[in-house]
C-alpha cells in the first residue's frame, strides 16, 4: 500500500512536538502582544475615534447575535432547572438558581463565545489578509506602529464592550428565565425577582465582569496574534480564521473554569 | 512651500543610498551575495533582473522591512515613500484616510494635511475619488492611489516594487510618465525594481542587472541594448540564449 507524501503527519511523536512547539509560539506571542498594547495604552497612544468605529464593529453589532444565543441558553437551562426543582417542591428558588447560573457562568461564557466567533474570526481574517497583501508592511514603511494602529483600538473597544455584552447577556437570559418559569412552573414573576435579589451577592457582579474582561483579553489578543503573525496566501487566512476561534474559545473555557476556582471553590 | 512643487535640481555630492556588499540568506537560501550601489538625488536607479534574483529583497532591505545578514546600508534620510506592487492600500479606510497615513507623523494642521492630500490626488488624476474605498478602484486607480499616498510627505527616496506589472500598456505608460514627473517635481533618490522593458528604458537614469544574488552588469539604459555582457543582452532582448536559465530550458 502506498502511503501519501505527508506520512511523517501520521507520525503521533512529531504531531504531538509541532502541535505543542505551535501552541507554545501563539502563546508566547499573544503574551508579548498584550504586553506591548498595554505599555501603548498607558502611554496614551490611543486613537478614540478608532476605538469608538471597533466599539460598533466588536459590541453594537454582536447584540443581536448574543442576545439570540442568551435567550435560547436561557430557554433551555431554566426549563431543565425548572422541572428539577418542581419535582423536589422548590419552585420558588426556580429565580434563584437561574439567576446563579446566569450571572456566574452562562452570561459571560455565552457572550465571550459569541463574540470569539463573530469578532475574533472576523480579526484574525482580517489582519491575515492585511498581512497577505503588504498592508502591514505598508504601516511600517510610514513608520506606524501597527500595534498601535491595529490592535489598541480593537482591545479597548473589546474590554469597553465585552461587560456590556456579558450584562446584556446574563438580562436575556433572565427574561428567558422568566418566561419559563412562568409557563412550566406556573410561578409569578415577582416571586422569581424576590428569589433572584436574595440569592444574587455583589461579588457575583465582581467575579462577572472579571470575567468579561478576562474574555475580551482572550478574544481579541489571540484573534489579533494570529493574525498579525500568519502569513502565506488565501488558504492561510482560512487557517488563522480557524485557530483563532479554536484557541480563543478554548481559553475562554480554561480561564472561566480558574476565574471559577479561584472564587468559589469551597475552603 | 507646497510639498510636491519643482525642486532646484543641484547635484547633491554625497550620495542619498549608499548601499555596500550587501549580503541577505533565507534559510539555506543566499539571495543576495554582496550587491553594492548609490543613488543620488534627483537620480532613478533601475534594478533589473530575472524574477527572484533579490530585486523585490532589495527594497525591502532599504526600508526597513527586513535586516542584511551582511553588508552596509547608508542612508541620509529616513522619510521613504514606497509603491508596493500590490499597491497595499488598506482597505478599511477611504482613499483621503490613505493618503493621510504618512502625514500622521509630521504634526501638520489639519488644513495643511488637507491641502497635500487634495495636491498628491490631483498630480495622479484622481480628485473626484478622495471618499472612495480602495475596493471602488479599479486596479490603475489603486496603483495612482498608491503613488500619491508614496510621495503626499516629501519624501527624499522614492522605491517603487514592479510600478507596471500587472498593468495594460497604457496605463503602464501612465504610470512610467508620473515617475518621470516625480523625478523632476521632488527631487528625491528613486529607486524602481522592475522587469518591464519600457519602464526601466523610460524612467531610470542608471541600472544595475541582478543574477544569483550579484550585479552583473551596470550602466545606462541606451547601453544595455548594445552591451557585450551576455546578461543584459539577453534580457534585452529577451531571448533564450544567454547565461540566465540555460540549465533549466
Amino acid at each position: 500500500m502506498q502511503l501519501p507524501a505527508n506520512n511523517h503527519r501520521l507520525n503521533p511523536i512529531s504531531f504531538l512536538e509541532s502541535w505543542f512547539a505551535s501552541g507554545v509560539q501563539i502563546f508566547g506571542h499573544t503574551i508579548i502582544l498584550l504586553f506591548a498594547t498595554t505599555k501603548l495604552i498607558l502611554t496614551g497612544k490611543i486613537d478614540w475615534r478608532e476605538v469608538s468605529r471597533q466599539s460598533y464593529m466588536i459590541g453594537v453589532k454582536s447584540f443581536a447575535v448574543v442576545g439570540i444565543t442568551a435567550l435560547f441558553t436561557g430557554f433551555a437551562m431554566s426549563l431543565q432547572i425548572a422541572r428539577e426543582l418542581v419535582l423536589f417542591g422548590a419552585d420558588t428558588s426556580i429565580g434563584g438558581v437561574v439567576s446563579l447560573a446566569l450571572i456566574r457562568e452562562i452570561g459571560p461564557i455565552t457572550a465571550g463565545v459569541t463574540l470569539a466567533g463573530r469578532v475574533g474570526s472576523a480579526i484574525a481574517a482580517e489582519l491575515t489578509t492585511m498581512n497577505i497583501t503588504e498592508q502591514i508592511d505598508a504601516l511600517e514603511v510610514m513608520r506606524i506602529d501597527p500595534v498601535e494602529f491595529l490592535v489598541v483600538p480593537r482591545y479597548l473597544a473589546g474590554l469597553f464592550m465585552m461587560p456590556v455584552l456579558s450584562i446584556y447577556a446574563m438580562s436575556i437570559g433572565l427574561i428567558a428565565g422568566i418566561n419559563i418559569a412562568h409557563s412550566a412552573a406556573n410561578l409569578p414573576m415577582a416571586t422569581f425577582l424576590d428569589s433572584v435579589k436574595q440569592t444574587i451577592l455583589d461579588r457575583d457582579f465582581t467575579v462577572h465582569f472579571i470575567k468579561a474582561f478576562i474574555n475580551a483579553t482572550i478574544v481579541i489578543m489571540f484573534s489579533c496574534s494570529i493574525g498579525l503573525s500568519t502569513r502565506g496566501g488565501a488558504e492561510d487566512v482560512g487557517i488563522a480564521t480557524t485557530r483563532a476561534i479554536v484557541w480563543t474559545m478554548t481559553m475562554i473555557f480554561v480561564f472561566n473554569y480558574i476565574v471559577t476556582a479561584l472564587t468559589y471553590a469551597p475552603r | 512651500m507646497s510639498s510636491i512643487a519643482p525642486q532646484p535640481v543641484t547635484r547633491h555630492p554625497e550620495p542619498i543610498i549608499k548601499v555596500v556588499d550587501l549580503k541577505k540568506s533565507f534559510s539555506e537560501r543566499e539571495v543576495l551575495k554582496g550587491v553594492s550601489f548609490e543613488v543620488f538625488a534627483g537620480e532613478t536607479l533601475g534594478i533589473i533582473g530575472p524574477s527572484g534574483c533579490g530585486k523585490s529583497t532589495i527594497l525591502r532591505l532599504l526600508c526597513g522591512l527586513l535586516q542584511p545578514d551582511g553588508g552596509q546600508i547608508i542612508k541620509t534620510s529616513d522619510n521613504i515613500g514606497l509603491v508596493f506592487q500590490s499597491s497595499a492600500l488598506l482597505n478599511s479606510l477611504t482613499v483621503r484616510q490613505n493618503l493621510a497615513l504618512p502625514l500622521r507623523l509630521q504634526h501638520l494642521s489639519r488644513k495643511e494635511q488637507e491641502r497635500r492630500i487634495q495636491e498628491g490626488l490631483k498630480l495622479v488624476g484622481l480628485a473626484e475619488y478622495i471618499d472612495s474605498y480602495p475596493s471602488q478602484l479599479s486596479g490603475g486607480q489603486q496603483k495612482r492611489t498608491s503613488f500619491a499616498r508614496a510621495i503626499v510627505g516629501n519624501p527624499k527616496i522614492i522605491l517603487y516594487d514592479e510600478p507596471t506589472t500587472g498593468l495594460d500598456p497604457v496605463m503602464s505608460t501612465i504610470i512610467e510618465d508620473y515617475m518621470i514627473q516625480l523625478e523632476a517635481q521632488l527631487h528625491a533618490a528613486s529607486i524602481v525594481v522592475t522587469h518591464q522593458y519600457s519602464t526601466w528604458t523610460r524612467t531610470a537614469d542608471r541600472v544595475v542587472m541582478l543574477h544569483a544574488g550579484k550585479v552583473v552588469w551596470e550602466g545606462k539604459p541606451p547601453e544595455a541594448e548594445g552591451s557585450n555582457n551576455p546578461y543584459i543582452r539577453q534580457f534585452a532582448h529577451a531571448t533564450r540564449e544567454g547565461p540566465m536559465l540555460s540549465n533549466s530550458v
